[in-house]
């Protein structure tokens, strides 16, 4: 599959590639934020007929205090469950994490997974290299707790 | 008009009243009212004010209220650029931009410098794409604040907008020049520099765009590498230079499954990626061989061999290629080959190199397994993909028909080895929709689903194929395991998310059950999704610019001018539109669609209270999720005072809607057959003959000989025989030129149609069409019948979509002959269930919701 820069044509399919996927959906405005803000951050999976089979969506965390260090936040990052086994996921976390650090000093990576979510936590954890921080109480919608994972970019 | 001696305020109201801006401007708009009514009542007729007060409600949640007080503070102070302003707001607001405009425009000639009223002028102007407009407003600017960085680019922008790159250049080099003391690591004004460079790549200027790149990539200046490196190897690439593989190259180094780098490579190294001589195939395999050795975990240089090879090179490394995937259990390994299947060597090469790896890992009788047992269940997985393939369009070698019947069988292979992959009902799922069992399909797919109850994308394709299978209660429930627990219903949550998948899904269903009122519902909310996202641009016509994100923002331009492009826009407006001509021909079935509601609705009732009375038994409320809405905007949706699309339906401008829902696709889906198609079906109705015709002749020129072309070319001419009087000149002349060019003039049109039907005798929708016209033009039932069952025949291709229109057709025109036509259908295609009776159906329906499963789960022999 082809693992490139993420293009404004391609926000709509990894909205539809999330929407198929997880729980937590956005608009196309919230994409459009990401890009427009971040516009190299964000990197697409994408089939031979163009398809949009996996995305990760990016930013830099921008409501730190001052003495966190600049970091990058993973706002969603999915697979379609067809396409797994490739190791696209990694691929894609690989490269936006480059751009973190390359473009904006990040000096760390951090994402949220819901407490139950058994198969993300696993990808996190042992495939990209994320540990757990912090538990975050009722950070969803429907008031589950969240994991607050990191990963250093040094 | 009121003297403007009004406006003027004594100091203490006066100072009240920059307060309001100010809480207006920090969205206090609750404290803003206040302010506001401290003024008034001093001066209950100071129309600045009550404009601001007005807007404050307005923008609170009391839109009415508001409204009503910007229009009466208008009236007592018609000359205030502040009371233009506010209504230009309130206009913008409601997405009425055009208007907006003209408000911002009164504004300014009641204060021509005014900075906040020319940025918002400049922000419409940009939306409503009016760029010879946005330079003047945006030079303005520049003039007024020279100082503000913003505005040099703003200007850049918009020349470059109103097509004048060289203007945009020069700006923008006179404001690199000017610039001072720009910090390290600067994010902005690396972005502004690639933007530069663009400029110099789309004037042609590719070595002052690499020189540019250059200077600020060494000097660190430009920040991003991702981007410095795309633009180099582009530019050198441009430039014919011979480093340009090197810079591919180290692109390649950097994301090797970019399959652009691959092609910029090869194409470095005088490959030509679209035709392929035989010498420049074996190059570009030499070189994606050696890159695949350099880098093991990329799998583009692999797959991308496979285009390039042939023959005994293709067989050796297909095999390498299946043996790697199967052995790792990549799911996705047949939709990434299928691509391939163009040419019938190369599938006959795919499938016997899959035989033979199935072969040598399928256990003995009653023995345990030589090979993994994992590579044996993917590679029935894989083959069962490969017999069930359904070749797209008709190759000059054309590959064999699909096997359904081989493909279950090795389906229930493998489900026999391993009864609890989800992955193997879907695939099964997915032989029977092809196979045109859309009830078995959906079967299968909640088999799937009930693997692995956490998985959203199970829970998504099981509610997919419910609403396939006109399962929609159902499916909607599937949905709502997954969709938010506070949305009124599954499917206003997936709406409100544009979700298009659900609604053209839903719509498809809807639509062909009949219920015409809640299909075009659903199409309808496609189009608003589209509104909503041509609107969401609007914002960032100001924030794009503030944050220097030049490049991206342009291509955002770019991308919204063909935003309903995009599939699910083009389907749900051809669809919304066919629902509308369908009403347009047949008004009864508007009645229809409002009686079957009302008795929809009694029954939702009788629902309701069932369902409050089994809640009340066990409540267990949740606490409610913390709210994240600002508390000083209260958007409460407003009610839908037409839920279930009968109002819509009955709309007595139908015709209209569907004309303005289609008019973008004149550009935007030029080649698409069905659009023009569907044009003129609207334009004809609408009597714009000009417009039918025109639609005609695009539709003619993509493929003259198509059968629903055939039947409205015939249709046409009819009309134009039976016009009560010609159109009035020039229309009615033109017309008729226009027409003789479409089709001939001196032949009859049954001759006309008959020469069409033996011109394609053996396809079977022009069959149809030809039986179509020749019933329109008077031909005895027995004569329609008999062309129709032509189709059967065994030299004929007959297609399980054509032979159920051609059913249906034969229940229109009340044929003596339908039974007979459906039971040969029903032994032609035995996995079907698309001709089955009603009854025979509800039947199935109801064994999948019980959970009965429909095919006995056994070892069967797969060796064919």
């Amino acid at each position: 599959m082809n693992i490139r820069p993420a293009k404004v044509g391609d926000l709509l399919g990894m909205q539809a590639c999330n929407l198929q996927n997880l729980p937590e959906n956005y608009t196309l405005r919230y994409y459009l934020y990401h890009a427009m803000t971040w516009p190299s951050l964000s990197y697409v999976a994408e089939d031979h007929q163009g398809r949009i089979v996996g995305y990760i969506l990016a930013k830099m965390e921008e409501e730190r205090d001052e003495k966190q260090p600049i970091h990058g936040h993973v706002t969603s990052i999915s697979v379609l469950r067809s396409y797994r086994r490739l190791g696209l996921a990694k691929k894609l976390m690989v490269q936006s994490q480059e751009a973190m650090a390359n473009i904006y000093r990040a000096q760390f990576v951090s994402l949220h997974v819901r407490k139950s979510n058994r198969a993300a936590l696993g990808l996190y954890k042992d495939t990209l290299g994320f540990t757990v921080k912090s538990i975050e109480k009722g950070y969803y919608a429907d008031g589950e707790d969240a994991y607050a994972m990191e990963l250093s970019l040094q | 008009m009121a003297p403007s001696s009004k406006r003027a305020l004594p100091s203490k109201e006066a100072t009240l009243f920059r307060e309001l801006l100010t809480l207006y401007e920090t969205r206090q708009l609750k404290k803003g009212v206040k302010t506001a009514d401290q003024i008034l009542k001093k001066f209950p007729e100071h129309g600045e004010t009550l404009c601001m007060k007005g807007l404050c409600l307005a923008q609170s949640g009391k839109r009415e209220e508001g409204i009503e007080l910007v229009k009466k503070g208008m009236r007592f102070d018609l000359t205030s650029h502040i009371c233009w302003h506010v209504f230009g707001l309130i206009q913008k607001d409601e997405k009425n931009y055009e208007e907006a405009l003209k408000s911002y425009t009164q504004a300014l000639r009641f204060d021509k410098e005014n900075i906040n009223i020319l940025r918002d002028s400049a922000q419409l102007q940009t939306q409503l794409r009016i760029y010879d407009g946005l330079v003047e407003t945006r030079h303005t600017l520049l003039r007024l604040r020279p100082s503000l960085r913003q505005h040099w680019i703003a200007l850049a922008v918009a020349h470059h907008l109103n097509g004048n790159l060289s203007s945009a250049k020069k700006i923008l080099e006179h404001y690199e020049y000017s610039l001072k003391n720009v910090p390290d690591y600067d994010v902005e004004h690396s972005e502004t520099l690639l933007y530069h460079v663009r400029i110099l790549e789309d004037l042609g200027e590719y070595a002052e765009g690499l020189s540019l790149l250059d200077i600020n990539s060494k000097s660190r200046a430009i920040v991003d590498r991702t981007a410095v490196m795309e633009f180099r190897a582009r530019l050198l690439s441009k430039l014919r230079d011979t480093d340009a593989s090197n810079a591919w190259r180290a692109l390649i180094d950097h994301n090797s499954d970019c399959y652009e780098y691959y092609r910029g490579y090869l194409a470095s190294k005088d490959v030509d990626l679209d035709n392929p001589s035989d010498e420049s195939r074996g190059q570009a395999l030499a070189i994606l061989q050696e890159f695949a050795s350099q880098l093991p975990k990329a799998a583009t240089p692999r797959r991308m061999a496979l285009s390039f090879a042939t023959d005994e090179q293709f067989s050796d490394l297909i095999q390498q290629y299946l043996r790697s995937g199967l052995t790792k259990g990549v799911p996705s390994l047949f939709s990434d080959i299928k691509g391939l299947y163009t040419e019938p060597q190369k599938y006959k090469a795919i499938q016997e190199a899959a035989e033979a790896i199935l072969q040598e890992n399928t256990p003995p009788e009653g023995q345990c397994s030589l090979g993994e047992p994992t590579t044996y269940l993917w590679t029935l997985c894989f083959l069962a993909q490969h017999y069930s393939y359904v070749p797209r369009a008709t190759p000059s070698q054309p590959l064999p028909s699909p096997n359904f019947e081989r493909a279950l069988a090795l389906l229930s292979a493998a489900i026999a080895h391993t009864p609890t992959l989800p992955e193997l009902y879907t695939l099964r799922a997915r032989v029977l929709k092809r196979a045109g069992d859309p009830l078995g399909a959906a079967a299968a797919m909640k088999e799937a689903r009930l693997l692995d109850g956490q998985d959203r994308f199970l829970n998504t394709k099981c509610a997919k194929y419910h609403l396939r299978a006109g399962m929609i209660d159902e499916a909607i429930q599937f949905f709502g395991m997954f969709t938010k627990k506070d949305a009124a219903n599954p499917g206003a949550d997936l709406e409100e998310m544009q979700s298009t998948l659900y609604l053209i899904e839903a719509g498809d269903a809807e639509y062909r059950l009949g219920k015409l009122h809640l299909a075009l519902k659903r199409y309808m909310a496609v189009d608003k999704i589209f509104h909503e996202m041509e609107d969401d641009q609007y914002d960032f016509h100001g924030y794009s610019l503030r944050k220097f994100n030049l490049n991206i923002y342009l291509n955002l331009l770019a991308w919204e001018d063909r935003l309903r492009s995009h599939p699910a826009y083009v389907t749900a407006a051809l669809q919304a539109s066919r629902i509308f001509v369908k009403v347009h021909d047949d008004p009864s079935l508007i009645t229809a669609a409002s009686s079957s509601v009302r008795l929809s609705d009694a029954e939702k009732k009788a629902r309701k209270k069932a369902k409050k009375a089994a809640s009340k038994a066990h409540d267990d409320k949740k606490p409610a999720a913390p709210s994240t809405s600002d508390d000083t905007v209260e958007n409460t949706p407003a009610k839908d005072d037409d839920p279930d699309g009968v109002k819509l339906l009955g709309a007595a401008d139908g015709l209209d809607r569907a004309a303005k829902l289609l008019q973008p696709l004149e550009s935007l889906a030029a080649s698409n057959i069905d659009a023009w198609l569907v044009i003129h079906d609207v334009a004809v109705r609408r009597k714009k003959y000009l417009q039918a015709i025109k639609a005609l002749k695009h539709a003619q020129s993509l493929d003259s000989e198509h059968a629903e072309l055939h039947t409205r070319l015939v249709d046409f001419k009819k009309r134009a025989l039976t016009f009560p009087q010609a159109p009035p000149p020039p229309i009615g002349p033109l017309v008729t030129t226009s027409l003789a060019t479409l089709l001939p003039g001196e032949v009859s049109l049954e001759t006309y149609n008959s020469v069409y039907l033996q011109r394609h005798s053996g396809c079977a929708p022009a069959v149809l069409a030809a039986a179509q016209v020749s019933h329109s033009l008077g031909a005895a039932i027995d004569e329609v019948d008999a062309t129709l069952f032509t189709t059967l025949a065994d030299d004929a291709q007959l297609d399980i979509v054509s032979a159920s229109k051609i059913v249906d057709f034969l229940k229109a025109i009340k044929s003596s002959r339908v039974e007979e036509y459906r039971l040969a259908c029903l032994s032609r295609f035995p996995l079907s269930t698309v001709f089955m009776t009603r009854s025979e159906l509800s039947e199935k329906q109801k064994q999948i919701v019980e959970g009965t499963p429909l095919v006995e789960v056994e070892r069967l022999e797969v060796v064919p």
